[in-house]
This record gives C-alpha cells, structure tokens and sequence, in this order.
C-alpha cells in the first residue's frame, strides 16, 4: 500500500525527518509513536500532500505510484485520508455540504457522475448513526464552534463517507473524553478491512487499546528507533520516553 | 476681530521675544502659514463631522496671562497622585511653576520646553523630533506648533527605567477672564527604556479656558510607554488635546484616556509603527453629565508588518452629554500579519444623551486580522432585576452595573494608586458608594 | 505542482466578461448633451403630460445648481455629461401587446443573458419587464395581475394610465434635490418600472425587471416606483447588464419603494453590469440612489449582489418612519481586476419600535477596492429602535483593499446598536484541508466564499440564488463551475 524509503524532510530549512523508512500493506494497523516534536505530524503531512513540508531525500510510493509526483487533492483521490490533529474552520459551509463537494470531486476524477442525491443521504445517514452523530450536526458549519471532541468525530464521520484505502489518524485521541474515544474507535475499526490500511499517530497508549495496531514504531529526532509489536506501545507508556532518548543515544 | 485674526496678528509679537535666524523659528512661521490657510476646523470635515468648535470660538480669548498666577500647594495637591514620589513638572496658565515642580537631569531629562527649545546643547534633540512627529497638515496642531513655546520636554535615555511616574499638569487658575492655552510637550524614550506618564489640564475657577495642547512622543526599539490622560476638568474648561506617537521596532505604547469632566473635549491620539512587532494599546472611560461632549478621535497606522493594536473604549452618557467616538484603523500594503482589534461599547442613560460613533477599517493588506465592534445600548435589564431581587435599591443597582461596566479598562492601569484614585472618581461620578476598594 | 493563488490569479485577469455581446437592432439615439430642451424633447418623445414635463424641468433646474459628490471612497474620472446620449430607444417598435412581436434579435440577447421569457414564464411564474437603453420592450404576466388589481408597467405607461399614483409618491422618497445623480435621473429618466400593490394583496408572483444598456455612448437613467397598498406584500427582482464596451458608460437610476401600513417590500438585486476589462478599461458607472419608506408596521428588505460595474456608489436605504417598521439589507459585493464599489445603506430610525438588520459581505479580489459604507441613526423620539450590524470583509491577494466606514449615531437612550466588522483572508489551511478531502483549489476557494456569503445568499428568491451564485463564481474563480 504505502512504501517510504529513506525519507528526509525540512520545514524553513529546519530538518524534522532524517531518514524515515516504513511499509505499510494492505489489511495492517501501524501505530506510531513518540515524543512531542519527534516528527509524527511532519509525517503525516507529508503523506497528505502539504507544500509547507519539503522533501530533501527519499520517497514515498503509493500502490507503487510516486506520490511527489501528485498534488494533495490528486493524492485523495488516490485513497489517502488524513484526520486532522487541528480540524480547520470553514464559516458557512455545511457539514453535508462540503462532504457532498468532496465526494463527488472524488467520483469525478473517477470518472463517475455525481451522487444521486438520495444515496448520498442514505449512505449520511447510516454513517451519522454509526458514529452517535446528530443530525442536527450535519447542518452546521464546518468545524465552526465544535468541541474538541466534535471535530475529531467529523473527522472520522468524513474517513467513513470517502471510503480511503489509506487513512491516517493524526492525534485523533487528543481532546476525547473516553466515552467518545470508544464510539471513534468502534467506528474506525468497522472500517477497516484487508483492504485499505491505517496509521495511527499518537502520543499516549490510551487509543490503541481500541484500535489494535499491528506494528508500532517509535519515532525520535526524526527516525523511527525502534519497531515492533503492540507490546511495544505497553512497554513505552510504562518505561517513558526517556527510555527512548536513551536508546537512540545508544545508537540502537 | 475674529479670534482667528487675533491669532495670526498676534504671532509677531509672541515671536519678538526669540531669535528670528533659529530653525525653530521658521517651524513656527510655517505652521502658521497652515493655521491661517486653514483656519479652525468645521463640521463640514469629516473628522469633525459630530463635534463643532463654533460655540468656543464665540469668545475673545487673552493668549498670556496678565500677570504671573501664584497658587498654594495645599489648594492643588488633592490634583496630585501625592501618595506616590513622582516627578512633577507644573505649570500655571501656561507659565512653569517652579515652586510647585519636580524636575530632574540626574539619569534622565524631565524638564521644559522652553529649556529645550532655546539651549544650544537640545539643539540636535529638537531638530530630531520637533514637529517631526506631529503631522503637518492639521489646522489645530499647527496653531499650537505656531504658538510652540512651553510645555514638559522628557527624554528617558537608552535601558534606562525611569523610577518614578511623572506628572505633567496644567492648572489654570480662573484669574483670567477667559484664556487659551497651547502646551507643546516632547517625550522621547530611547532604546529598551521605560517611562510611565500621567497627564492632566485642572482649572481652579469656573472660568471659560481653552486648551489647545500638542504631545509628541517618540518610542525607540523595545522602549516602553505607559501614558495616562486625567480628564476631569470643570465645566467651564475645554480641551483639544492632540497626541502623536511614533514607535518603532518591539516598541510597547499604551495610553489610557479617562474622560470625566471639562465642557468640550476632543481627543486626536494617533499612532504610527516605524518597525516590526509593535505592541499599540489605547483605552478609555468616558463618563459624562449635563452637557457634556467628548469626542475620542484616533488612528492608528499600520504601515509594517507583524503588529498589534488593541482599542477598547467604554462610554456612559447621562442627561444632555454627548458622545462621539471616532476610530480608524488603517493597515497599508506591506502591513502584513497585522492584528488590529477595536471595542467601543457605550452605553445611554438618559433620553437626552447622545452618542455618534464611526469606527473605520481601512485595509489594504490580506493577510491581516482586523475587527471592529460597537454597541450602543442600556443596562442588562435581567442582570438589574437580580441585584434588585437580592435588596439592592435599583438607583444603588443601576450605579454599581454601570461602574461594573466601565471598570475592566481600568484592569490594565500599571499604577496602582493612580488605579486607585481613577476607581474613586469613576464610582463618585455614578454616585456608587462602593464602601470597599477594588 | 499544486494549482497556487498566483495561478489563480492569472486566470481571473484572463477570464473575460460573460455578457459581453452587442444587440443588433435599430436603435433611436438622441445626440448627445443636455440643456432643457433636451429634457422637454424626452418628454415630447414619450408623450408625456404637461405636468411630467415641468416637473422634469424643476429638476433640471435644481440638478444644475448641484456639484458631482465627491465623498465617496472611490476614484474615477467623472463622466462628460454633454457628452452622453439621453434617449436610446430600439427603433423597431416602441411597446409591444405580447412577447410575439418582440424583435427575435432582442429575444436572442435575452436567451444569452440567461433570461428566456417563455421559459421564466412556464417555470416559474415570474413576471418580468424588461428595459433596454431605457425604454421598456415587454411586460409579461400583466393580464394574471390585473386581475388582482395589480399594476405592473412601464412607468411611460404609469405617467400615462395612473397620474393620481405617480403624482402622489414620485419623488417623495427620493427628492430631485436629494443628490446630484437622483436630481439628473429625475430630469432626464427615459423609463423604467413602476408597481402597485393594491390593499391587502399579496402579490402571487415574483416581479421582475432586466435593465440592459445596449447602445454605445448612451446613459441609462431608469426610475423605479414601487407602491404596497396597506397590508399587501411583493417581492420585486431586479437584473442589471451591459455589454462590454471601451468607454465608460453612466448608469444613474433612482428607485423608491413605498410600504404603507402592514404592507412588505422584498427588493432583490443581482447587478453584473460590464465591469471594464482587466486592465481597467470601459465598465459601467453604477450611481443609484435607492430608498424605501416604512409606515406603521411595515417592511422593507433589500438585497443585493453586486460582481458588477467599475465603479459603484449605492445605498440602498430604509426610511423607519412608522412605528414598529422594519427594515433589512443584506449585501454582497464582489471587486475584481480594477473595480471600486462603495456601498452600504442607510438605516433612518424615525419610529418607535423599529427594527433594522445589516449584513453586508465584502469580497475583494485583483486590484479592486470594496468599501462598507453604512449610516444607522436613531432619532430622539425613536423609542426602543433595534439595530444589528455585521460587515465582513474577504481579501483575495494583496493588491486590492477592504474598508469599512460605518456611520453609527444614536439621540434615544432606549436604543440597541450592535455593530461587527471583520476583515480577513482564505486561509492557506483551509485550501489544503479541502484538498485532503479531493477538491481542488479552485473549488474550494468557490466553497469557502459560498461559506462566507451564505447569509445573504440565503436571503435571495429561489431563481436569482441560483443565478447569484453562478455570478459569483464567475466573477472571482474564472472557470470555476
């Protein structure tokens, strides 16, 4: 699904990643891990397709296609879905309207129509209800006013509609008390299937205990130091991060 | 003779006393110049649409008084933030009190106008600053500059912290039939030095006395200015106060403006950035009665990027009084990541009273957050019901609403005796007997 | 790489005014200039009784004495009056009894402007008048309203068929001496619409009036008198174009609006005269003087997208005279390239109890300037008047300007005033989270300004928030669709 080789990337001449290798397949959970300024949004904005990022080395293929080649939108089209750490505002903007704009852009540039009016309901509906999602929600403005916890539903409400084949969670846990955390995390694993893959970015172990993760990596000082099982993510909430700075000065 | 005449025939004479080769000199010839083209202001410009001086200038005014006014310290001293050492510089129907003052040349100038004006060793300081910071073209400010002779001259030299507040204050004494003044003060704070202000204009005698008062003000990188302005006059004294402020880089201004008495006053505050990271802050309270109009007039000039404005102006209007609130926000091109931010939120108390208020953005940057917000209205009458539901009488519950509402400016006054003395004449003003300090 | 705003911007200066064609049909143009016999000649041509003729004249006269207005924040060079023709009028034939004999050229450029008469006809159900170069051509539906005892006509006609309604309020919103252009237009107004609603009607249709400019080198001075009889209501649409030409041509319209005691006036606007081209050259002088009067209970609500015109100075106004009236304006006003609109409105609180509502959008593009200008005074005997005001402001690159001069002044102390302005930029975060979801810059810029103006979007008829959305895409987003 998604291969990185080597990938280094800066920020206003700053280097934030130093050399990221990752593979991810078809049907995994990949969680990944570390301290804050460790590079994990750097990543995921990479993946996404934002310009304020640029990549010095490396690369990053997509079911084998070369994704510097493709802009953001190209990139969603591609199947990559990002969730936001800091949902954006758009004022006036209905939630069903701008969802309707993005799924039939999409459908566009696959040379589909655009969605009968009625499926599109039927299928906003279904997805509402999977997420414990008001309907007196969809008519609000994009992001505009909602909670914390809000905006991190809509987020995962937008993943179900578009169907992604890869969907990255970037801090999706931060700002849900645990009630919502369960009702997210339900709805993202009744999404995943052996075809499409995630990636899960957190700081905290917490969210993992829902979505169960394949692999887990840890990333610091822009590498990934060390990878493994969902027994790493138990072994790092209980030893800390230091035990991280200390296995990269180490070399590990 | 129309006083306007007065003024111009009588400039000869007020400059026979100077040295007519001085480049001061020729600042004041063309200032005059501007005044007689110009002449006063009327309603037909926009910046003076809501507010007229043709009452005022009904009157002859004398330019000097006619004999030097002595007052006693202990009929004054309630004017001063006595509590506090400050410096003082005094002055008395325009002329400096000595006896009443307290200057100072150890570490930093808070002394006079005339001294600056006339020492050889001011010379550069003049040339640099004089009339440099004020703009040409405004009738009232040219008068003044025409006219330019005394006032306070500060200059707080670089990373120097003045210790002290000092007090700039103009009595007039109602020995006068009926008199114009034209202070003229510079303040300079040179780099990283820090200075805190406080200015007033206080008759002693219900008589008709016009100010017509200019300050400059020149804040250097990462200098800090905290200026206060005490309105509280009689009601037979007017003023037109004029206030110029240049910052430049990392710069910090504030000026708060407590608008309680006098008959007319009209306050111009503008400020211009000269670099990046600029902090603006300009506040008032504005609490009037019987026929009272004060018009609040500012600019504040965004010509670099990446600054900061704030304005917050509350104003409380009882009987005949008259509000106006004149604010603009200009942003240029190249102000980009500007952030400018303007309240004014007033409220009437009587059928009578009248407010005007016109506050402008003008934005020729896009990348910049702007905002402007104004409210004319009344007491929240659910909030009166509550106060008067728990035994509060609604004339008690009226005034302590009231007060409320006018004292979050006073939350960003630095001085706390001045905070102290600003609560105490803002409470008796609304008749709350607070019983308690805030 | 990414489509950037840069490439955005490109494409607007590319993108060319849509309704820029010119109708061939014979057309009867005075010569140009202006003297009294000029004003008694357009009364002669149309016909028109004695007293219309002197009260032109009056304002002829009154409108000599006056000087051009200068205040307002726009730059221009002021138009050579002497040198505009007042009277255009398509020669073929004056009036017509059905849409039938109407010339086929003239259906044509209707059917390009996106007006087809037979199909708004069938669809639905709007009554439309059209004026061309100031001469009504059609007036649809009239037989349906007549039977209601509405009357919608030219306001030729008008002058002609009802004298006691025209004598009575023409003028007496908007006096000749009111400004300079309303006192030119009141001299010089060559036709326009005219409508009355009878008491206690409510008007079963949406009324509409296309203005077109066609010839060159004339001015449109159309005069627009809209009458609701006690408790009666109407909704009343207006569509303003013109072709794209070099030269500067002046449009100067006047329109008031009468709403008598519970009776309620919808007046909606979607103004895309020529603008000019991009680099400033031609466009329409757009400076119109519109106001309504409110009696007792009554409402008047004006709405308006404005893309078009290079410079535009209007306020359209609502005179709160009775008591519990109510009054709103809702604004959208696009600049792009070299435009400059000032415009706003005017909130006059005479009455007790009344009420106003301004929203206003401002979204500035190019080298345009976009300017609010707004007045809500609140009169000494205006007990308990109620205003809110929001005006935000959109800027799309840094080469254009967003001003806001609201006018606030309040002499009652039972007055509630609120005012918010805002001026701000499309986000960077906010293309690139559309984007993330598959749009494309271009149509996520469309989305965002959507977004921005929906409130008043929102308040327009069905068949024109359609049409105004499309205006407003085309204007800003070049292909955008």
């Amino acid at each position: 699904m998604l291969t990185i080789e080597n990938l280094h990337a800066e920020v206003d001449g700053k280097a934030i990643l130093k050399g990221i290798d990752l593979d991810v397949k078809a049907g995994e959970v990949h969680a990944i891990m570390g301290p804050n300024g460790s590079g994990k949004s750097t990543l995921s904005s990479l993946i996404a397709g934002n310009e304020d990022y640029e990549i010095t080395k490396g690369k990053m293929l997509l079911k084998g296609k070369d994704l510097a080649e493709l802009d953001a939108e190209e990139r969603a089209h591609e199947g990559i879905f990002l969730s936001f750490q800091y949902p954006v505002e758009i004022p006036g903007v209905s939630v069903t309207n701008f969802i309707k704009t993005a799924i039939n852009a999409n459908r566009k540039a696959k040379g589909l129509d655009d969605m009968p009016a009625s499926e599109l309901l039927k299928k906003i509906r279904e997805k509402a209800k999977m997420l414990d999602i008001d309907s007196k929600f969809l008519s609000r403005s994009l992001n505009e006013g909602f909670s914390g916890g809000e905006k991190k539903r809509n987020e995962i409400f937008q993943m179900a509609m578009l169907e992604p084949s890869l969907s990255i969670l970037d801090e999706t846990d931060s700002g849900l008390d645990i009630d919502a955390l369960k009702i997210v995390a339900n709805g993202v694993n009744k999404l995943k299937s052996k075809d499409n893959a995630i990636i899960v970015i957190t700081h905290y172990q917490r969210l993992l205990d829902y979505i169960v993760p394949d692999f887990v990596h840890v990333l610091f000082d822009g590498k990934i130091v060390k990878s493994g099982t969902k027994e790493l993510a138990h072994e790092l909430e209980a030893k800390g991060y230091d035990w991280i700075k200390e296995l990269a000065s180490h070399g590990v | 003779m129309e006083f306007k005449e007065k003024l111009i025939s009588s400039h000869l004479a007020f400059e026979e006393d100077f040295n007519l080769n001085d480049s001061v000199h020729q600042v004041r010839a063309a200032a005059l110049k501007v005044f007689e083209e110009k002449g006063f202001p009327s309603k037909k410009e926009e910046a003076w649409k809501y507010t007229s001086l043709d009452a005022l200038l009904q009157k002859d005014y004398a330019l000097y008084p006619r004999s030097e006014n002595s007052i006693h310290v202990n009929d004054v001293k309630k004017y001063f933030l006595y509590d506090t050492d400050t410096y003082k510089v005094i002055f008395i129907d325009g002329v400096y009190s000595p006896f009443l003052s307290n200057t100072t040349h150890d570490g930093l100038d808070v002394c006079l106008m005339s001294a600056a004006l006339s020492k050889p060793k001011y010379k550069e300081l003049i040339n640099t600053y004089f009339n440099k910071i004020a703009p040409e073209d405004d009738s009232l400010t040219a008068l003044n500059t025409s006219y330019a002779k005394e006032g306070a001259y500060i200059y707080i030299p670089k990373s120097v912290v003045a210790e002290k507040p000092i007090e700039i204050i103009h009595f007039s004494s109602g020995n006068e039939n009926a008199l114009w003044l034209q202070p003229r003060n510079l303040i300079v704070v040179d780099q990283n030095a820090h200075v805190q202000i406080i200015e007033r204009h206080q008759s002693l005698k219900e008589h008709p006395v016009v100010t017509n008062c200019v300050t400059e003000i020149y804040v250097h990188q990462d200098a800090f200015l905290d200026y206060y302005k005490l309105q509280n006059d009689l009601l037979s004294a007017s003023l037109i106060d004029n206030t110029y402020i240049v910052q430049e880089q990392k710069s910090h201004a504030s000026v708060h403006t407590f608008s309680l008495g006098g008959k007319l006053t009209r306050n111009n505050l503008r400020f211009f950035h000269k670099g990046e990271h600029i902090l603006s802050t300009l506040k008032g309270v504005t609490i009037l009665h019987e026929k009272q109009h004060v018009d609040h007039t500012t600019l504040v000039h965004h010509a670099q990027p990446n600054c900061e404005s704030h304005q917050d102006y509350k104003g409380i209007f009882s009987e005949r009084s008259e509000g106006v609130f004149n604010g603009q926000i200009l942003v240029d091109k190249i102000a980009q990541k500007t952030n400018a931010f303007q309240q004014n939120n007033n409220i009437l108390l009587d059928d009578k009273a009248t407010v005007n208020t016109k506050p402008q953005l003008e934005i020729f940057a896009d990348d910049v957050k702007c905002s402007h917000g104004c409210t004319i209205g009344q007491l929240d009458e659910e909030a009166l019901f509550y106060l008067r539901s728990r035994g509060i009488p609604k004339k008690e519950a009226k005034a302590l609403m009231t007060y409320a509402f006018a004292n979050n400016v006073l939350e960003s006054v630095q001085l706390p005796s001045l905070k102290k003395r600003i609560n105490g004449q803002i409470a008796k003003k609304l008749g709350v007997n607070l019983g308690f300090e805030l | 790489m990414a489509y950037t705003e840069e490439e955005l911007k490109k494409e607007l200066e590319t993108k060319e005014y849509e309704y820029g064609f010119y109708t061939d049909i014979e057309s009867d143009t005075f010569p140009s200039g202006l003297n009294k016999d000029v004003v008694r000649s357009i009364s002669k041509k149309k016909n028109e009784p004695e007293w219309m003729t002197e009260w032109r004249l009056k304002a002829f006269e009154t409108w000599s004495a006056m000087k051009e207005p200068d205040w307002a924040n726009v730059q221009y060079v002021k138009p050579d009056l002497q040198a505009i023709s007042y009277y255009s009028a398509p020669k073929s034939k004056p009036k017509y009894d059905s849409l039938d004999q109407v010339d086929p050229e003239l259906l044509k450029t209707f059917k390009k402007l996106g007006i087809s008469i037979d199909e708004q006809k069938k669809l639905s159900g709007v009554a439309v008048d059209i004026v061309m170069d100031s001469v009504s051509v059609a007036t649809t539906f009239k037989d349906t309203l007549a039977k209601k005892g509405i009357i919608f006509c030219s306001i030729s006609e008008a002058i002609k068929e009802h004298p006691e309604l025209v004598k009575k309020y023409m003028g007496s919103v908007v006096p000749p001496s009111d400004n300079y252009y309303a006192g030119l237009n009141s001299a010089v107004f060559t036709d326009g619409s005219f409508c009355y609603i009878p008491k206690g009607v409510r008007c079963p249709m949406e009324l509409s009036t296309y203005f077109r400019i066609n010839q060159a080198g004339t001015g449109q001075f159309e005069r627009t008198l809209v009458i609701a009889d006690k408790n009666s209501y109407v909704s009343y649409l207006e569509g303003c174009t013109a072709p794209s030409r070099d030269e500067n041509q002046l449009h100067a319209a006047v329109v008031e609006l009468i709403a008598l005691d519970d009776a309620e006036i919808k007046y909606s606007t979607v103004q895309n005269w020529f603008p000019g081209d991009k680099e400033g050259k031609g466009g329409v002088f757009n400076f119109v003087t519109k106001r309504g009067i409110c009696h007792d209970r009554s409402k008047i609500s004006w709405t308006q997208v404005e893309t078009g015109s290079a410079v535009t100075w209007k306020y359209p106004s609502c005179i709160l005279k009775g008591d519990h009236s109510v009054g709103e304006f809702y604004s959208i006003a696009v600049t792009n390239n070299y435009q400059q609109a000032d415009t706003g409105t005017k909130m006059i609180h005479l009455g007790q109890n009344t009420k106003s509502t301004i929203i206003s959008k401002g979204i500035s593009a190019g080298k345009s300037q976009n300017s609010y200008r707004g007045l809500v005074q609140v009169g000494s005997r205006a007990k308990n008047a109620r205003n809110f005001s929001q005006c935000d402001s959109l800027l799309m690159g840094n080469d254009c300007g967003a001003h806001t001069f609201p006018y606030i002044e309040a002499k009652n102390n039972s007055a509630q005033i609120e005012h918010e302005a805002t001026t701000s930029k499309i986000g960077e975060d906010q293309i690139f989270y559309c984007n993330q979801r598959g749009i494309d810059t271009e149509k996520a810029i469309a989305l965002i300004v959507n977004g921005f103006s929906k409130e008043v979007l929102n308040k327009l008829p069905m068949e024109f928030a359609v049409e105004a959305q499309k205006l407003l895409e085309i204007s800003l987003e070049g292909s955008v669709g």
